[in-house]
Protein backbone atom coordinates (compact mmCIF):
# COMPACT_ATOMS: atom_id res chain seq x y z
CA UNK A 1 0.00 0.00 0.00
CA UNK A 2 2.65 2.54 0.45
CA UNK A 3 3.51 4.56 -2.31
CA UNK A 4 7.43 5.65 -3.33
CA UNK A 5 6.65 9.43 -2.65
CA UNK A 6 5.45 8.77 1.13
CA UNK A 7 9.61 8.12 1.64
CA UNK A 8 10.45 11.23 2.10
CA UNK A 9 7.70 13.14 3.97
CA UNK A 10 8.40 16.65 4.26
CA UNK A 11 6.34 16.84 8.53
CA UNK A 12 8.48 14.69 9.44
CA UNK A 13 10.35 15.88 12.53
CA UNK A 14 12.53 12.45 13.96
CA UNK A 15 15.22 11.50 11.63
CA UNK A 16 14.78 7.89 11.61
CA UNK A 17 10.65 7.22 10.38
CA UNK A 18 8.55 5.14 12.73
CA UNK A 19 8.82 1.50 11.36
CA UNK A 20 5.84 1.30 9.19
CA UNK A 21 4.91 -2.42 9.85
CA UNK A 22 2.61 -3.81 7.07
CA UNK A 23 0.35 -6.58 8.14
CA UNK A 24 -2.17 -6.13 5.04
CA UNK A 25 -5.34 -7.18 5.54
CA UNK A 26 -5.00 -9.35 8.73
CA UNK A 27 -3.79 -6.22 10.76
CA UNK A 28 -6.70 -5.44 12.58
CA UNK A 29 -7.11 -9.31 13.31
CA UNK A 30 -3.90 -9.29 14.60
CA UNK A 31 -4.51 -6.54 16.47
CA UNK A 32 -7.62 -7.59 18.20
CA UNK A 33 -5.99 -11.16 19.44
CA UNK A 34 -2.78 -8.87 20.46
CA UNK A 35 -5.22 -6.75 22.80
CA UNK A 36 -6.93 -9.94 24.05
CA UNK A 37 -4.19 -11.67 25.00
CA UNK A 38 -2.69 -8.78 26.66
CA UNK A 39 -5.95 -8.15 28.42
CA UNK A 40 -5.79 -11.85 29.84
CA UNK A 41 -2.37 -11.53 30.77
CA UNK A 42 -2.83 -8.62 32.80
CA UNK A 43 -5.84 -9.77 34.95
CA UNK A 44 -3.81 -13.27 35.01
CA UNK A 45 -1.11 -11.07 36.41
CA UNK A 46 -2.73 -9.36 39.61
CA UNK A 47 -4.53 -12.61 40.05
CA UNK A 48 -1.30 -14.52 40.52
CA UNK A 49 -0.61 -12.33 43.04
CA UNK A 50 -3.71 -12.71 44.77
CA UNK A 51 -3.18 -16.59 44.92
CA UNK A 52 0.30 -16.14 46.52
CA UNK A 53 -0.99 -13.79 48.54
CA UNK A 54 -3.57 -15.86 49.88
CA UNK A 55 -1.10 -18.98 50.41
CA UNK A 56 1.62 -17.27 51.85
CA UNK A 57 1.80 -17.94 55.30
CA UNK A 58 5.30 -16.43 56.68
CA UNK A 59 8.57 -14.68 54.86
CA UNK A 60 11.12 -16.85 54.21
CA UNK A 61 13.60 -18.72 56.25
CA UNK A 62 10.94 -17.56 59.12
CA UNK A 63 8.36 -20.23 59.56
CA UNK A 64 7.14 -19.22 62.22
CA UNK A 65 5.70 -15.61 61.93
CA UNK A 66 2.78 -14.66 60.10
CA UNK A 67 2.77 -12.88 56.66
CA UNK A 68 2.96 -9.14 57.68
CA UNK A 69 1.34 -8.03 54.58
CA UNK A 70 -1.65 -9.60 52.48
CA UNK A 71 -3.55 -8.01 49.16
CA UNK A 72 -6.25 -6.25 50.38
CA UNK A 73 -9.00 -4.20 48.74
CA UNK A 74 -6.34 -0.99 48.30
CA UNK A 75 -4.51 -3.20 46.01
CA UNK A 76 -7.34 -3.98 44.01
CA UNK A 77 -8.41 -0.70 43.45
CA UNK A 78 -6.18 0.85 40.47
CA UNK A 79 -6.71 -2.20 38.86
CA UNK A 80 -10.74 -2.00 38.96
CA UNK A 81 -9.89 1.87 37.73
CA UNK A 82 -8.08 0.97 35.00
CA UNK A 83 -10.25 -1.62 33.97
CA UNK A 84 -13.34 0.78 33.95
CA UNK A 85 -11.16 3.21 32.12
CA UNK A 86 -10.46 0.18 29.08
CA UNK A 87 -14.87 0.02 29.33
CA UNK A 88 -15.25 3.41 28.62
CA UNK A 89 -12.67 4.31 25.96
CA UNK A 90 -14.00 1.25 23.89
CA UNK A 91 -17.71 2.30 24.29
CA UNK A 92 -16.64 5.58 22.36
CA UNK A 93 -17.72 6.04 18.92
CA UNK A 94 -14.78 6.26 16.96
CA UNK A 95 -16.04 8.20 14.27
CA UNK A 96 -17.30 10.96 16.75
CA UNK A 97 -13.42 11.58 17.78
CA UNK A 98 -11.86 12.24 14.37
CA UNK A 99 -14.63 15.19 14.38
CA UNK A 100 -15.42 15.85 10.78
CA UNK A 101 -18.84 18.29 10.90
CA UNK A 102 -20.65 17.64 7.73
CA UNK A 103 -21.60 14.53 9.88
CA UNK A 104 -22.14 15.28 13.05
CA UNK A 105 -22.94 18.56 15.31
CA UNK A 106 -19.78 19.50 17.18
CA UNK A 107 -21.55 19.24 20.46
CA UNK A 108 -21.34 15.68 20.04
CA UNK A 109 -17.91 15.79 19.02
CA UNK A 110 -16.99 17.68 21.93
CA UNK A 111 -18.87 15.16 24.15
CA UNK A 112 -17.29 12.05 22.63
CA UNK A 113 -13.19 13.78 23.31
CA UNK A 114 -14.20 14.22 26.80
CA UNK A 115 -15.03 10.66 27.42
CA UNK A 116 -11.70 9.54 25.87
CA UNK A 117 -9.85 12.01 28.14
CA UNK A 118 -12.35 10.84 30.69
CA UNK A 119 -11.36 6.94 30.07
CA UNK A 120 -7.54 7.54 29.81
CA UNK A 121 -7.36 10.00 32.67
CA UNK A 122 -8.80 6.48 34.78
CA UNK A 123 -6.25 4.28 33.18
CA UNK A 124 -3.50 7.02 33.94
CA UNK A 125 -4.98 7.13 37.32
CA UNK A 126 -4.42 3.61 38.08
CA UNK A 127 -1.31 3.62 36.10
CA UNK A 128 -0.53 6.54 39.08
CA UNK A 129 -2.26 4.64 41.78
CA UNK A 130 -0.67 1.54 41.33
CA UNK A 131 2.68 3.16 41.83
CA UNK A 132 1.06 5.09 45.06
CA UNK A 133 0.35 1.71 46.55
CA UNK A 134 3.70 0.53 45.85
CA UNK A 135 5.31 3.45 47.65
CA UNK A 136 3.04 3.49 50.68
CA UNK A 137 2.03 0.27 51.46
CA UNK A 138 5.25 -1.60 50.69
CA UNK A 139 8.72 0.46 49.85
CA UNK A 140 7.91 2.89 52.95
CA UNK A 141 7.32 -0.46 56.16
CA UNK A 142 10.35 -2.00 54.13
CA UNK A 143 8.78 -5.51 53.51
CA UNK A 144 10.58 -8.04 51.79
CA UNK A 145 10.94 -8.62 48.15
CA UNK A 146 8.68 -11.63 48.41
CA UNK A 147 6.07 -8.80 49.29
CA UNK A 148 6.52 -6.53 47.02
CA UNK A 149 5.90 -8.42 44.29
CA UNK A 150 2.02 -7.92 44.87
CA UNK A 151 2.78 -4.24 44.25
CA UNK A 152 4.51 -5.25 41.15
CA UNK A 153 2.24 -6.80 39.62
CA UNK A 154 -0.30 -4.46 40.27
CA UNK A 155 1.53 -2.55 38.10
CA UNK A 156 2.09 -4.64 35.33
CA UNK A 157 -1.71 -5.00 35.60
CA UNK A 158 -2.03 -1.58 34.52
CA UNK A 159 1.04 -1.31 32.32
CA UNK A 160 -0.22 -3.82 29.89
CA UNK A 161 -4.41 -3.26 30.32
CA UNK A 162 -2.56 0.22 28.95
CA UNK A 163 -0.50 -1.58 26.16
CA UNK A 164 -3.67 -3.49 25.32
CA UNK A 165 -6.26 -0.21 24.77
CA UNK A 166 -3.60 1.12 22.54
CA UNK A 167 -3.10 -2.29 20.24
CA UNK A 168 -6.83 -2.23 20.39
CA UNK A 169 -7.35 1.65 19.16
CA UNK A 170 -4.60 1.35 16.61
CA UNK A 171 -5.96 -1.77 15.05
CA UNK A 172 -9.51 -0.54 14.49
CA UNK A 173 -8.60 3.04 13.38
CA UNK A 174 -6.26 1.77 11.24
CA UNK A 175 -8.55 -0.61 9.64
CA UNK A 176 -10.93 1.78 8.54
CA UNK A 177 -8.79 4.40 7.00
CA UNK A 178 -7.19 1.81 4.91
CA UNK A 179 -10.75 1.04 3.51
CA UNK A 180 -11.05 4.52 3.06
CA UNK A 181 -8.49 4.18 1.12
CA UNK A 182 -9.53 1.41 -0.92
CA UNK A 183 -12.71 2.42 -1.47
CA UNK A 184 -12.01 5.68 -2.92
CA UNK B 1 -8.93 -37.04 -1.02
CA UNK B 2 -6.26 -39.74 0.25
CA UNK B 3 -4.42 -36.33 1.68
CA UNK B 4 -7.39 -35.36 3.11
CA UNK B 5 -7.82 -38.06 4.81
CA UNK B 6 -4.43 -38.70 6.31
CA UNK B 7 -4.53 -35.46 7.58
CA UNK B 8 -7.60 -35.60 9.29
CA UNK B 9 -6.36 -39.14 11.29
CA UNK B 10 -2.50 -37.28 11.76
CA UNK B 11 -4.72 -34.54 13.50
CA UNK B 12 -7.04 -36.72 15.54
CA UNK B 13 -3.55 -38.78 17.09
CA UNK B 14 -1.96 -35.07 18.03
CA UNK B 15 -5.20 -34.40 19.86
CA UNK B 16 -5.57 -37.68 21.53
CA UNK B 17 -1.74 -37.07 22.61
CA UNK B 18 -2.38 -33.46 23.76
CA UNK B 19 -5.24 -35.04 26.00
CA UNK B 20 -2.98 -37.95 26.87
CA UNK B 21 -0.22 -35.20 28.38
CA UNK B 22 -3.30 -32.92 30.06
CA UNK B 23 -4.67 -36.54 32.01
CA UNK B 24 -1.17 -37.72 32.53
CA UNK B 25 -0.18 -34.21 34.26
CA UNK B 26 -3.69 -34.62 36.42
CA UNK B 27 -2.93 -38.56 37.28
CA UNK B 28 0.65 -38.56 37.76
CA UNK B 29 0.56 -36.09 40.78
CA UNK B 30 -2.86 -36.78 42.07
CA UNK B 31 -4.27 -33.04 41.45
CA UNK B 32 -7.05 -32.88 38.86
CA UNK B 33 -6.86 -29.10 38.70
CA UNK B 34 -4.71 -29.32 35.10
CA UNK B 35 -7.97 -30.62 33.70
CA UNK B 36 -9.33 -27.32 33.15
CA UNK B 37 -6.87 -26.67 30.36
CA UNK B 38 -8.26 -28.77 28.51
CA UNK B 39 -11.96 -27.30 29.21
CA UNK B 40 -10.56 -23.97 28.61
CA UNK B 41 -8.71 -25.05 25.27
CA UNK B 42 -11.52 -26.65 23.58
CA UNK B 43 -13.75 -23.78 24.74
CA UNK B 44 -11.78 -21.34 23.17
CA UNK B 45 -12.27 -21.19 19.58
CA UNK B 46 -16.64 -21.06 20.77
CA UNK B 47 -16.61 -17.09 20.62
CA UNK B 48 -14.75 -16.75 17.54
CA UNK B 49 -17.40 -19.03 16.13
CA UNK B 50 -20.23 -17.79 17.65
CA UNK B 51 -19.92 -13.73 16.36
CA UNK B 52 -18.29 -14.93 12.86
CA UNK B 53 -20.97 -14.36 11.06
CA UNK B 54 -22.04 -11.37 12.62
CA UNK B 55 -21.84 -8.21 10.17
CA UNK B 56 -19.70 -10.48 7.22
CA UNK B 57 -23.51 -10.03 4.93
CA UNK B 58 -23.07 -6.20 5.02
CA UNK B 59 -21.22 -4.84 1.70
CA UNK B 60 -18.29 -2.69 3.27
CA UNK B 61 -18.03 -5.62 5.92
CA UNK B 62 -16.18 -7.91 4.01
CA UNK B 63 -13.10 -6.49 2.82
CA UNK B 64 -11.33 -6.79 6.22
CA UNK B 65 -12.56 -10.47 6.41
CA UNK B 66 -15.63 -9.04 8.25
CA UNK B 67 -14.24 -5.52 10.23
CA UNK B 68 -17.26 -5.35 12.42
CA UNK B 69 -17.73 -4.83 16.01
CA UNK B 70 -19.27 -8.41 16.93
CA UNK B 71 -16.68 -10.06 15.16
CA UNK B 72 -13.81 -7.91 16.67
CA UNK B 73 -15.42 -9.26 19.96
CA UNK B 74 -15.42 -12.72 19.77
CA UNK B 75 -11.12 -12.70 18.45
CA UNK B 76 -10.84 -10.15 21.98
CA UNK B 77 -12.44 -12.93 23.79
CA UNK B 78 -10.85 -15.98 21.94
CA UNK B 79 -7.32 -14.51 23.07
CA UNK B 80 -8.63 -13.81 26.32
CA UNK B 81 -9.01 -17.56 26.92
CA UNK B 82 -6.55 -19.19 25.13
CA UNK B 83 -4.53 -16.36 27.19
CA UNK B 84 -5.88 -18.08 30.23
CA UNK B 85 -5.07 -21.67 29.61
CA UNK B 86 -1.67 -20.43 29.54
CA UNK B 87 -1.58 -18.53 32.17
CA UNK B 88 -3.87 -20.75 34.77
CA UNK B 89 -1.03 -24.04 35.16
CA UNK B 90 1.52 -21.16 35.21
CA UNK B 91 -0.29 -19.38 38.33
CA UNK B 92 -1.16 -23.04 39.95
CA UNK B 93 2.48 -23.65 39.57
CA UNK B 94 3.62 -20.45 41.06
CA UNK B 95 1.42 -20.69 44.13
CA UNK B 96 2.77 -24.12 44.75
CA UNK B 97 -0.82 -26.12 43.97
CA UNK B 98 0.45 -28.02 41.35
CA UNK B 99 3.41 -29.31 40.70
CA UNK B 100 6.16 -27.62 37.77
CA UNK B 101 6.19 -30.96 36.16
CA UNK B 102 2.47 -31.02 36.04
CA UNK B 103 2.53 -27.23 34.73
CA UNK B 104 4.97 -27.92 31.58
CA UNK B 105 2.81 -30.88 30.90
CA UNK B 106 -0.94 -29.73 30.89
CA UNK B 107 0.90 -25.86 28.79
CA UNK B 108 2.42 -28.69 26.36
CA UNK B 109 -0.78 -30.79 25.60
CA UNK B 110 -2.87 -27.71 25.75
CA UNK B 111 -1.12 -26.15 22.95
CA UNK B 112 -1.24 -29.24 21.23
CA UNK B 113 -5.12 -29.43 21.71
CA UNK B 114 -5.53 -26.01 20.60
CA UNK B 115 -2.94 -26.11 17.42
CA UNK B 116 -5.04 -29.28 16.58
CA UNK B 117 -8.24 -27.31 16.56
CA UNK B 118 -6.48 -24.12 14.84
CA UNK B 119 -5.15 -26.43 12.02
CA UNK B 120 -8.41 -28.60 11.63
CA UNK B 121 -10.56 -25.45 10.76
CA UNK B 122 -7.85 -23.70 8.35
CA UNK B 123 -7.53 -27.12 6.34
CA UNK B 124 -11.77 -27.27 6.11
CA UNK B 125 -11.91 -22.93 5.36
CA UNK B 126 -8.89 -23.63 2.31
CA UNK B 127 -11.42 -26.49 1.39
CA UNK B 128 -14.80 -24.35 1.05
CA UNK B 129 -13.33 -20.85 -0.13
CA UNK B 130 -11.93 -22.42 -3.33
CA UNK B 131 -15.23 -21.98 -4.74
CA UNK B 132 -17.12 -19.54 -3.27
CA UNK B 133 -15.42 -16.71 -2.37
CA UNK B 134 -12.04 -15.17 -2.12
CA UNK B 135 -12.64 -12.09 -0.56
CA UNK B 136 -14.82 -13.43 2.79
CA UNK B 137 -12.28 -14.80 4.93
Amino acid sequence: MSLPSRSYDPRRVCLNPFPDIDLGKHRRTAGVYLAGGLFALANWLFLDACILSAHAKAPWGQPDTPAPVHVTFVDWLPGLCSLLGFLVINLIDKDRIRGEESFSDARAVWRARLFLFIGFALMAGGMAGSVTVLVIKYVIPNHADQFKYYSYASISQNLALMLSVVILWIAQNSSSEYEYNLTL
Amino acid sequence: MAASIRTVVFLAMVLAVGFLMIILSCVLYGNWLPLLVALIFVLAPLPNALFAHCGSDEFAGSYEGGASGPVDLGRFITAMVVTSGFALPVVLAHAQVIHNAACIMSILGGGLVYGTILAYSAAFRQEESEFDDFAVY
